[in-house]
């Protein structure tokens, strides 16, 4: 494999993000009112050239108003899954690991819910308890998934399914015991949905998600060592309680973020970071802003069907990452063993 | 990292937080072009607590569930309606409308391309974020809320007012009025028949004491034996047999009565029950569980069948009595989505 240059992982960036790009150009063009891309050019050029008054309203209310905010929350969810997925292999070196799979999305959804039922219209509120949850989850798998001192895989993964599945019920039941308007939304929320904008300025979310994607990258050639080993890190200098640390508390802020807007979205932590790993190596310096962009790629591209398949009802985004996800994930599991 | 200049993150930041800044384009400002500037402006309060804004003549309306879309034909003001929700069936025509998706998760989009003036909700069947966006988008969407039966008439009164369409309003009300208060006057103080309504049967699913239909079942001479206040319970069985309703009370997804009785014979635990060794099985028709006009038809309907000693006795002083107040439309063949409309 060539040496990674800051010159190769700057054009494998901007290689991916011109395929969002295009991802994000069709996602504007289509949707259950159709739109051509000649009509976005001349709305784009009459807005930016301060025409807009001979914009048709409708036309701007769908592309403005509602297909461009929903896929930049569907960018912020993607990049936050993928990067959170990336960090959480790295750090328990186990190529398994994912919010989802590990039960953290579902900390982060029971928080959220808690907060609903407990502070419903604080804003920044739910952002705040998903984040708390994620965090405690985390810990609790880590320390569950232990043995001997050690950190096993299989454990670890079996720790991270029970505790979704705890979790789960513990929401179940709380969904229950509340009146019949929430639980329509909330049992959306879940399924991952990227219909319902949130409450709190996306620009907001965006700066949490840069700072949380930053400290991870930060601890990037940290990463690479602790690949090798907890013990062969520490060895060559690493300071791997602190990288640790950094990367847990910043995975939980991406999960807590993530779920917070959209429910819990399946599969994309877990299957971005395989795919860019097979495309551009294991060096977390291309792997952690690779899999960032595309995440983001890929939960466009899903809320894009999601919208447009069985036009004009929608389905939940989260339905079609796991009908497209859990195949993959086979797949690259049977892989592995072979 | 040694390698690997910080000016990376900061181009991988800058074309991220670019994506950022475009959604911040400020949406209430297509509100003012969305609606015309000649209109002058009525605001009202809907039955959620939110203001909303129409122009004086509301001329595009979408309907967000069929209950809504119903009482609109039913006012007479199907020309206004620009757009309905795929499970509107009832008229038939209905159907024709342009369809904006289920009412659980319309596509917005698809409602904005209709170019409302109003768009119709309930709390029955709808998202609070589906409002909450469209609102945010500077659509006027008035949601309905009624518990009641004389609630459900309060409502038709408001929506029609709020339409532009007082006149309409109050003559449906009012005939709507007229014939529940015959109904009344013909059940008298009889006592109520206890009955268990099935929303939904695996998992058994009924009704609570503060929804509309344990109110229709009120007005039809029947009343709810479940006592929940959640709206939509789910009973252990051993609940039912325990209350031992006097009758039960399936929606349209059974066909007709007959078809209904059988099918609960065949099944060990219900065939013990004592309504079910009497026959006191009845469908109703989708209408009971639609907070709309229709709901008087399925309640008449109901008494009829509840109450049938009382009914052949007075066929027989005043025999047109049943074909009297033939409803607007033909309510043949209900769909299916009943149950899950109810819930």
């Amino acid at each position: 494999m060539r040496p990674l240059t800051p010159r190769r992982v700057v054009g494998m960036c901007m290689a991916l993000l011109f395929i969002l790009f295009v991802v994000v150009v069709i996602s504007l063009r289509m949707g259950a009112v159709p739109i051509s891309v000649r009509d976005i050019v001349t709305t784009l050029f009459k807005s930016a050239v301060g025409r807009q008054d001979e914009v048709s309203s409708e036309f701007a209310l769908v592309v403005f108003g509602l297909r461009l905010p929903r896929i930049a929350l569907g960018i912020l969810v993607g990049a936050a899954l993928a990067t959170a997925g990336a960090s959480f292999q790295a750090l328990l070196r186990n190529p398994l690991a994912d919010p989802y799979v590990l039960g953290v999305s579902s900390g982060a959804a029971l928080g959220a819910i808690v907060s609903l039922i407990v502070a419903p219209f604080t804003p920044g509120a739910i952002q705040v308890a998903a984040f708390a949850g994620a965090a405690v989850t985390i810990a609790a798998v880590y320390f569950l998934g232990r043995r001997g001192g050690q950190l096993d895989s299989a454990t670890l993964l079996l720790a991270g399914i029970v505790s979704a599945s705890f979790l789960s019920a513990v929401i179940m039941f709380l969904m229950t015991t509340l009146s019949g308007r929430d639980l329509r939304g909330m049992a959306f929320w879940l399924m991952g949905d990227l219909s319902s904008a949130p409450r709190v300025d996306l620009r907001w979310l965006y700066l949490l998600l840069i700072i949380a994607v930053g400290s991870i990258y930060t601890t990037s050639s940290d990463l690479n060592l602790i690949l090798t080993g907890e013990q062969e890190a520490r060895h060559l200098g690493v300071n791997v309680n602190r990288v640790k640390l950094v990367v847990y508390v910043s995975a939980s802020i991406l999960t807590g973020l993530a779920v917070s807007v959209s429910g819990a979205i399946g599969y994309v932590g877990l299957l971005v970071p395989h795919v860019m790993r097979m495309l551009f190596g294991t060096d977390h310096r291309l792997l952690i802003p690779a899999s960032a962009i595309g995440g983001a790629i890929i939960v466009v591209a899903a809320d894009l069907l999601a919208r447009t398949i069985v036009a004009p009802t929608e389905l939940p985004v989260g339905a079609m990452t796991a009908i497209a996800g859990a195949p993959v994930f086979i797949y690259l599991m049977r892989r592995r063993v072979r | 990292m040694r390698n690997c200049p910080p000016k990376l993150a900061c181009a991988l930041m800058l074309a991220i937080s670019a994506g950022a800044a475009l959604p911040a384009f400020p949406a209430s400002s297509f509100a003012a072009m969305t609606t015309g500037i000649n209109d002058a402006k009525r605001v009202f309060t809907d039955e959620v607590g939110r203001q909303i804004e129409v122009p004086a003549q509301v001329r595009r309306i979408v309907t967000l569930s069929p209950d809504l879309t119903e009482t609109i034909y039913a006012l007479g003001l199907e020309d206004r309606l620009v757009g309905d929700t795929n499970y509107c069936d009832t008229p038939a025509a209905a159907k024709q409308k342009p369809h904006i998706g289920q009412p659980l998760n319309p596509s917005l989009e698809a409602i904005v391309a209709l170019r409302p003036d109003l768009v119709l909700a309930s709390t029955s069947i709808n998202r609070r974020e589906t409002v909450d966006a469209l609102a945010k988008l500077g659509i006027a969407v008035y949601t309905s809320n009624p518990h009641t039966v004389r609630g459900v008439l309060a409502s038709i009164t408001r929506m029609a007012q709020v339409i532009g369409a007082d006149a309409e309003g109050k003559a449906l009300v009012t005939q709507l009025q007229a014939r529940l208060d015959k109904l009344q006057a013909r059940l008298g103080e009889l006592p109520l028949i206890h009955v268990l309504f099935v929303v939904w049967e695996e998992p058994l699913i009924s009704i609570g004491q503060n929804t509309f239909i344990a109110d229709a079942l009120r007005w039809a001479g029947a009343e709810s034996i479940i006592t929940s206040h959640e709206n939509w319970p789910q009973i252990g069985f051993e609940e039912v047999v325990r209350l031992q309703p006097d009758y039960i009370l399936f929606t349209t997804n059974h066909g007709g009565d007959r078809k209904a009785l059988d099918d609960v014979r065949s099944r060990p635990a219900w065939r013990s029950l004592r309504a079910v060794e009497l026959g006191h099985v009845v469908v109703s028709t989708d209408e009971i569980a639609r907070p709309s006009s229709g709901l008087v038809d399925a309640i008449e309907q109901l008494a009829r069948k509840l109450h049938p000693e009382l009914f052949s006795v007075q066929m027989q002083g005043n025999s047109s009595w049943i074909g009297q107040e033939i409803p607007p439309y033909n309510f043949g063949s209900a769909a299916e989505e009943c149950g899950a409309c109810a819930r």
